[in-house]
């Protein structure tokens, strides 16, 4: 057992602490005024390959593995977790590709998504709710081709160009299945933006999917192996998830640290009164708990070539991080008094932020059931 | 003609504490300063212009090997070191003369690029010690360095005015940090840098005389005592006031 970073990885997370400090910073007004991402952050995050910090070299990744992409995005998170979303869900789709796509499709779509010039999304989500048993969208298969109808729901980063994984019920097994959408392509169409409280920066959308055709080959895996391309998926999508809440986390603590060393209080810094230093003591002790938990989800994602393997790592470090992430910053908030509920006060947008994670990439009271189901029947 | 920077590991300084006015340094990791990290952002641009290679070289413990990516990440094509556990805390003389050593190596040298002074200690010694030992010319406060055939035309900042000077090459010449930005590495040029060519020289492989014993003993360095003065001032031009009468407003 060893906690210590490479030499590769230290420099991977400076890399995206410096960019996120020198370039994501100084956008932050302007991401949260127009809700957009400025070009020349996406340009930048292109050019130090973010988009693709823990896909194979053999499709266009940079090869970094998932440790050092939990690393990066958390320093990125930590400036905006809204910026880190863009990354992770690209990420989320470029992995889903690269376990079950054909070697075709991972050829025609990966390479373009990884330098960022295409930006992936992944779409279960539908009005009636994330569980897969509700999907309503349908495959159905005409010759060589599926035609796809169906309304998808809060679909993130679907306003960019480029590939979308879309889950959908297959006409001849009923399963679900995940099939690749060119975004824009015909039949395809978006709502205007959801008006979310906080995450500024990575908007979302509904997406309507009207008689879109796609080649055979666009679905990922066998038939019937739907359900595990679904799970092994959203198994690797919550190591982004994961890694944007202790961004936030970390966040909170640096400016807890930050304003009560220079708050005076009847004449003293606040970090001289007991209360507070215990305040700040706990963000700490939090802070530590669930980076390890992260960085050991990126370890194990590495060492597992089936990513099956992790499901239950995965749901339980999404669920300790997210709910940490609201506890830190509720508490800072506390430290900061009113002032911490002032739009100009970095935490009133850490809580803004945080509130998203325990919801978000199923909700953490699904994800307790997700875990329920798996260690009791083990005890068995 | 190759272009060689001189780097060297310190402390990352942001992680180290201090307690009883001295630094702690356990489990502080070892990184670049940031002064030699433009000096090697200026040696990558002048590349372009001389068609050489940028050629990295260093002094210091067994961590060199390691600390050294981080140059060979943003622009050095090779790495030529000196690793002995002795370099840790050596005499600058000491460190300039391995430095000399080791650049007597280097094929084809140019332009010998050092930052002004290192980040940890800041004694600005080894840059005209190196110089002396090569035998080389040296210019310090370079801001602009450009190379025109035989010779550099380098800018020197110069507290009130630049100073623009020509130089024979082979020289060695010292940077101020604003001679450029360092670039923040891409995650595939930190993973490539693992695989970049690495000369490792042992001290004994340099057949060099060290001297024994110190020319330099530290006497002290501690931290600055900072004490709060606790004025409270109402308006700006109190504090102006105030800063102007403790001749603080006036460098
Ligand atoms: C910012 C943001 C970005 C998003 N991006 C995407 C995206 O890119 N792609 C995508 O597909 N979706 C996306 N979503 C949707 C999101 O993942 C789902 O809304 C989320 O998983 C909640 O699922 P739900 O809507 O089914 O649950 P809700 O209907 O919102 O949940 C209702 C309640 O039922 C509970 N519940 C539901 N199922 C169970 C269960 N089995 N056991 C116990 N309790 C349960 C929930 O905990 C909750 O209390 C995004 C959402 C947000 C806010």
């Amino acid at each position: 057992m060893e906690f210590k970073l490479t030499k590769e990885q230290e420099l991977i997370q400076k890399t995206a602490r410096d960019f996120a400090d020198r370039s994501i910073e100084p956008a932050i007004d302007h991401i949260m005024k127009e809700h957009a991402i400025p070009q020349e952050i996406l340009d930048g995050m292109k050019e130090l390959d973010l988009f693709c910090l823990p896909i194979s070299e053999a499709y266009g990744g940079a090869g970094a593995g998932y440790q050092s992409y939990v690393l990066a995005l958390e320093q990125i998170a930590s400036v905006s977790p809204g910026v880190a979303i863009v990354i992770s869900v690209n990420c989320f789709g470029l992995a889903a590709l690269e376990m079950f796509g054909s070697e075709e499709v991972k050829k025609r779509y990966m390479p373009g998504a990884c330098t960022g010039k295409n930006i992936m999304s992944i779409a279960m989500t539908e009005p009636e709710g994330a569980d897969p048993r509700l999907v309503k969208t349908t495959a159905v298969r005409e010759g060589d081709e599926y035609v796809l109808n169906g309304t998808k729901r809060f679909i993130t980063a679907c306003g960019y160009e480029g590939p979308l994984v879309i889950f959908a019920r297959e006409s001849d097994t009923g399963q679900i299945c995940g099939f690749v959408v060119e975004k824009f392509c015909e039949g395809y169409s978006i709502s205007e933006p959801w008006d979310k409280m906080g995450l500024p920066g990575t908007p979302m959308y509904d997406v309507y999917l009207k008689d879109v055709r796609i080649p055979v080959g666009n679905m990922l895996g066998e038939l019937n192996q739907g359900f595990r391309i679904l799970k092994n998926s959203i198994a690797l999508g919550k190591i982004g998830i994961s890694s944007i809440f202790l961004g936030t986390i970390l966040a909170a603590y640096e400016e807890c640290m930050k304003y009560a060393g220079e708050r005076i209080y009847l004449g003293k810094p606040l970090t001289q009164f007991q209360y507070v230093q215990g305040d700040i003591v706990d963000i700490a002790m939090k802070y530590e708990a669930a980076r390890w938990l992260a960085y050991r989800l990126g370890y194990l994602a590495d060492m597992n070539e089936d990513k099956g393997n992790i499901i239950k790592d995965s749901a339980l470090t999404k669920m300790f991080v997210t709910n940490t992430a609201v506890e830190v910053a509720r508490s800072a908030i506390n430290i900061h008094g009113s002032y911490g509920l002032m739009e100009n006060y970095k935490v009133s947008r850490i809580w803004r932020d945080s509130i998203f994670g325990p919801q978000t990439e199923g909700t953490n009271a699904l994800l307790r059931s997700v875990v329920a189901m798996d260690i009791l029947k083990r005890s068995k | 003609m190759n272009i060689v920077v001189a780097v060297k590991q310190i402390p990352d300084l942001q992680q180290i504490r201090i307690r009883d006015r001295r630094p702690v340094l356990d489990y502080v990791p070892c990184v670049l300063g940031d002064i030699d990290k433009s000096a090697l952002e200026a040696a990558v641009e002048l590349k372009e212009s001389v068609q050489g290679r940028v050629i990295v070289v260093s002094a210091g413990n067994g961590e060199i090997e390691d600390t050294v990516k981080e140059a060979l990440a943003a622009g050095g094509d090779e790495a030529v070191l000196v690793e002995d556990d002795t370099l840790a805390d050596a005499d600058s003389s000491v460190v300039a003369k391995v430095l000399a050593a080791a650049i007597r190596k280097i094929d084809d040298v140019g332009v010998i690029l050092f930052g002004e002074g290192s980040a940890d200690n800041y004694s600005g010694r080894v840059v005209s010690a190196v110089a002396a030992d090569l035998g080389y010319p040296q210019v310090g406060y370079a801001k602009q360095i450009e190379v025109d055939g035989p010779l550099a035309r380098v800018t020197r900042s110069l507290e009130d005015s630049d100073e623009i000077i020509e130089v024979p090459l082979p020289a060695v010449i010292s940077v101020v940090s604003e001679i450029k930005e360092p670039r923040i590495p891409s995650v595939t040029s930190i993973l490539k840098a693992r695989k970049k060519p690495k000369a490792i020289y042992r001290l004994d492989d340099l057949g060099i005389e060290i001297p024994s014993g110190k020319n330099i003993t530290t006497i002290s360095n501690l931290a600055p005592v900072s004490e709060r003065k606790g004025i409270v001032v109402k308006s700006v031009d109190e504090l102006v006031k105030i800063l102007k009468s403790e001749r603080r407003l006036e460098r």
